[in-house]
C-alpha cells in the first residue's frame, strides 16, 4: 500500500481560538476514512486543510509522499510551514472537494459545471473538457439533465453535479464536507450511493458525516475528533461498535436512531 | 504650468464662505423636514385605493423622480412666478424644487419600508382585534421605521449635494458664496478646493454611519 | 388666472432643444462609456486584499460621491487648464468630470454586487484549483453582473440627471437651450415645461423598465437595489 495522505502535528487556530490541536494521520491510497465528531470538533476544519481551503498553522502534509511548503527550521519542535499560494492551487486542482451546500455555479448549467475545472485550471482542450463533462455526468446518473441549470435540479441531483465537477478534475483524493446534511432526507440515499460507488472504485476519500449507518458500510476507517484531537481511529467495528472512549459513546448515543448492527454502546 | 497655490485668499473670505455654510445647511434642513412630511402623505396616498388620491399623487412622484433637480429647481424661479400667486425668489425656488424633490424619494422609501415588513406582523396585529390605524402605528412603523433610517439618511446626503444647484438661481449657499470669491480674488482651484472640503466633512460622516446601520441592521435580521 | 399658454414659441425653437438633448445623451453616453470600466476598476482594487491600494482607493471613491458634482465641475473646469496647461472646453471638462463622478457610483455598484454573491462561490472555485482572477472572472462577475442590472441603470438615471449641470459652464445641452431660448422668447413657463417634458419621456421609460427587473429580480431573490 502507498502512502497517499500524510499528516503530521496539524494545528489550527482562528485567532485565539485554538480548533486543531495536533492531528496525526496517515491516509493509504484507496483508503475511505470517515471523520465523526460533533459540531466545533473541528472537523470540517481538519477536512479544510488537507486541500488548504484553510492555511494550517503549524504542522506538515504531505500528499503522494510530496511535503506541501515550505519548512521552516526551527529548534523548538514546533513545525512551521510557509506555503506559496501557486503551489497551494496545484493542490487543490489534484484535491476534489463536495460541500455542504452545493455550491454550483448558478449561471452555468450541470454541463458547464463539470467542464469549468477542466477548461479554466486545467486549460484543456474544448473537446476533451466536453467529454470529461459528460463521462461524469453519467457516473453520477444524470446523462439526462446535462443542460439544466442547478436551480432547475433537485438537492440530491445539484449534489451529484457537484461530485461530478470534483471528479472531472480526476483527483487523487476526495472531500466530502457533510455532504448530504443540507439535503431533505429522501434525497440523501442517491448522494450516499454515488458516494459509495466511488469507493469501490477504489477512490481514496476523507468524508465528514452524520450519517452513522453510512459510515459503518463505507468507511475503512473511522476517526472520532473532540476538541481539535483525534480522541479514537481504528476500524469501523472498533469506533462505532465498541468504543473505547466515554465521550465517543455519548456521541454514538446521541445518533441512535441510526441503527448500527450489534449497537454496544449502552 | 506651475501652479502657485494661495489659499490665504480663500481664508481671508471665511465671513462669505460662514454665510454660505449657513445658506446651505438651512436649505438642506428645511428640504428635509418638508420632505419627509409630505412624502408620508403622498406615499400613503399613491397606495391609497381611492383614484382621485393614487393618480396625482403618482404623477407627482414620477414626474420629480424623473426629471433633473437642477430643471425642477429653475422651473420653480423662471416659469413659475408667471402663474404663482405669491412672489417667488431664490430661496423659495429652491426650497419648492428640492422639498418636493426630496418629497417625491422620501414617498418611495416609506413605501419601501412599509412593503419589507411581513405579512405575518400585519396578521398577528389584526388577530390581536387591532384596527388598520392601530396596526400600522404600533406594529408595522415601529419595524419600518428602523430599515428606513439608512435610506432617509442617504436622500439627506443627496439632499445636501443637490442644494449646490441653488447656486444657479444666485441663492447665496457655499458654491454661491465660492463663485464670489474666486471673481474677486481670481482663485477658483483654491476656493473650490476648500468648498468641496467643506462638503466633504458634512456629508462623509453621514455616509459612514449610514454604513455602520445598515451593517447593523443586516446583522440583527 | 389670466396666462395666456403659448406652446408655438417652443416649438418653431424645438430642433434647438432636441439639439440640445442630443447634446445630453452625448455627455452621459462618453461618461458611461469611460466611467463604466473605471469604476469596476475602481471596485476591484478597492476589494484589493492589501491595505495600501484598498484604502487610497476608497478615500477617492468617498471624496467624489461625498461633494456635489457642481463643485466636481468647476473644480476640473477651472482647475484643468490651470494645472495642465491644456485649454479645455465645456465640452471636455464635462466629459471628464462625470465620467470620474460616475465612475464612484459605479465601483460601488459593482462592489455591492460582488459582495453579495455567497461565500460558498468562492470556495467552490477555489476548491477546483482556480486562483483568485479566474475565480472573479468566471465565478463571481457573471452572477455579480446581473444582480447589479437595476442599480447600474438607476445610476445611470441620476447621471443623466446629473448632467443638466453642464449648463453652468455653458455646454449647450437641453437645459441651456431651453435657458438660452426662455430669455430670447419670454415664454420660460412654455419653454423650462416643455424641458423637463423632454428628460421626463426619456428617463421615465428607463425608470419603468429598472422597476420591472427589479420586480422580476426580487421575486428570485438576486436584486442588490433596496
Amino acid at each position: 500500500m502507498t502512502e497517499l495522505l500524510k499528516i503530521e502535528k496539524l494545528g489550527k487556530s482562528f485567532g485565539a481560538l485554538e480548533v486543531l490541536k495536533g492531528i496525526d494521520l496517515t491516509v493509504e491510497k484507496g483508503e475511505t476514512v470517515v471523520i465523526l465528531g460533533s459540531s466545533g470538533s473541528g472537523k470540517s476544519t481538519l477536512l479544510r486543510c488537507v486541500n488548504f481551503m484553510e492555511i494550517p498553522t503549524s504542522g506538515r502534509i504531505a500528499i503522494a509522499g510530496k511535503p506541501v511548503g515550505t519548512e521552516r527550521n526551527r529548534a523548538d519542535g514546533w513545525i512551521q510551514v510557509d506555503y506559496r499560494e501557486s503551489e497551494l492551487i496545484g493542490i487543490r486542482a489534484t484535491v476534489g472537494m463536495v460541500f455542504q451546500h452545493f455550491n454550483l455555479f448558478p449561471h452555468m448549467t450541470a454541463f458547464g459545471n463539470v467542464m469549468e475545472g477542466p477548461r479554466t485550471v486545467l486549460k484543456l482542450p474544448r473537446g476533451e473538457c466536453e467529454a470529461r463533462a459528460e463521462t461524469y455526468l453519467s457516473k453520477v446518473g444524470l446523462a439526462d439533465k446535462m443542460h439544466s441549470y442547478p436551480a432547475h435540479l433537485s438537492g440530491g441531483q445539484q449534489q451529484r453535479v457537484a461530485i461530478a465537477r470534483a471528479l472531472a478534475m480526476e483527483p487523487q483524493l476526495m472531500l466530502f464536507d457533510e455532504a448530504t446534511s443540507a439535503l431533505d432526507p429522501e434525497l440523501v440515499g442517491e448522494v450516499l450511493q454515488t458516494i459509495r460507488s466511488l469507493a469501490d472504485e477504489g477512490m481514496t476519500m476523507l468524508i465528514v458525516t452524520h450519517e452513522l449507518g453510512f459510515a459503518y458500510s463505507v468507511a475503512s476507517k473511522v476517526l472520532f475528533l473532540s476538541d481539535g484531537v483525534i480522541l479514537e481511529q481504528g476500524a469501523p467495528d472498533d469506533v462505532l461498535v465498541r468504543p473505547k472512549q466515554q465521550r465517543t459513546r455519548d456521541f454514538l448515543r446521541g445518533h441512535a436512531t441510526y441503527k448500527l448492527p450489534d449497537l454496544a454502546i449502552t | 504650468m506651475e501652479h502657485v497655490w494661495d489659499f490665504e485668499s480663500v481664508f481671508t473670505n471665511w465671513r462669505l464662505l460662514l454665510t454660505g455654510l449657513g445658506n446651505t445647511v438651512l436649505l438642506a434642513v428645511v428640504c428635509l423636514a418638508i420632505g419627509l412630511f409630505l412624502g408620508l402623505f403622498i406615499g400613503a396616498a399613491r397606495y391609497s385605493k381611492n383614484r382621485l388620491l393614487n393618480v396625482p399623487a403618482s404623477v407627482f412622484v414620477e414626474v420629480f423622480r424623473n426629471t433633473p433637480a437642477l430643471v425642477q429647481i429653475m422651473w420653480f424661479f423662471f416659469a413659475f412666478p408667471i402663474i404663482s400667486p405669491f412672489r417667488i425668489d431664490s430661496f423659495t425656488a429652491a426650497t419648492l424644487g428640492l422639498s418636493l424633490n426630496t418629497a417625491a424619494f422620501c414617498s418611495e422609501i416609506y413605501r419601501a419600508g412599509i412593503q419589507s415588513i411581513h405579512r405575518g406582523q400585519w396578521e398577528a396585529a389584526k388577530a390581536l382585534g387591532m384596527r388598520y390605524g392601530e396596526q400600522m402605528r404600533r406594529v408595522i412603523l415601529p419595524q419600518a421605521m428602523r430599515r428606513m433610517i439608512p435610506a432617509f439618511m442617504n436622500r439627506a446626503i443627496e439632499l445636501t449635494k443637490m442644494t449646490s444647484l441653488a447656486s444657479v438661481i444666485a441663492f447665496g449657499e457655499l458654491v454661491h458664496q465660492a463663485k464670489t470669491i474666486s471673481t474677486i480674488e481670481f482663485n477658483p482651484i483654491e476656493t473650490y478646493t476648500v468648498v468641496g472640503f467643506i462638503f466633504f466633512v458634512m456629508i462623509w460622516p453621514i455616509a459612514i454611519a449610514v454604513r455602520g446601520l445598515e451593517r447593523r441592521l443586516s446583522r440583527h435580521e | 388666472m389670466g396666462y395666456e399658454w403659448d406652446f408655438g414659441v417652443v416649438f418653431r425653437d424645438f430642433d434647438l432643444l432636441l439639439l440640445g438633448l442630443v447634446n445630453t445623451l452625448k455627455v452621459t453616453g462618453l461618461a458611461l462609456l469611460f466611467g463604466v470600466p473605471l469604476g469596476l476598476v475602481l471596485a476591484l482594487l478597492r476589494l484589493s486584499r492589501h491595505g495600501m491600494i484598498r484604502i487610497p482607493v476608497g478615500i477617492v471613491i468617498e471624496f467624489l460621491r461625498s461633494t456635489p458634482p457642481l463643485v466636481q465641475l468647476f473644480w476640473l473646469f477651472f482647475a484643468l487648464p490651470i494645472l495642465t496647461g491644456i485649454n479645455i472646453t465645456p465640452f471636455i471638462a464635462s466629459v471628464v468630470t462625470f465620467s470620474l463622478q460616475s465612475s464612484a457610483f459605479f465601483a460601488e455598484v459593482f462592489r455591492g454586487g460582488i459582495v453579495s454573491i455567497e461565500k460558498g462561490q468562492w470556495e467552490a472555485a477555489k476548491a477546483i484549483g482556480m486562483d483568485r482572477g479566474q475565480s472573479m472572472r468566471r465565478v463571481i462577475l457573471p452572477q455579480a453582473v446581473k444582480r447589479m442590472i437595476p442599480a447600474f441603470l438607476e445610476r445611470v438615471i441620476e447621471l443623466m440627471k446629473t448632467t443638466t449641470l453642464v449648463a453652468t459652464v455653458s455646454y449647450a445641452d437641453l437645459l441651456y437651450e431651453a435657458n438660452t431660448i426662455a430669455q430670447a422668447t419670454f415664454r420660460p413657463l412654455e419653454v423650462f415645461t416643455v424641458a423637463a417634458a423632454m428628460y421626463f419621456a426619456v428617463l421615465f421609460p428607463v425608470s419603468l423598465f429598472v422597476r420591472r427587473l427589479e420586480r422580476r429580480l426580487g421575486r428570485t431573490g438576486e436584486g442588490t437595489v433596496h
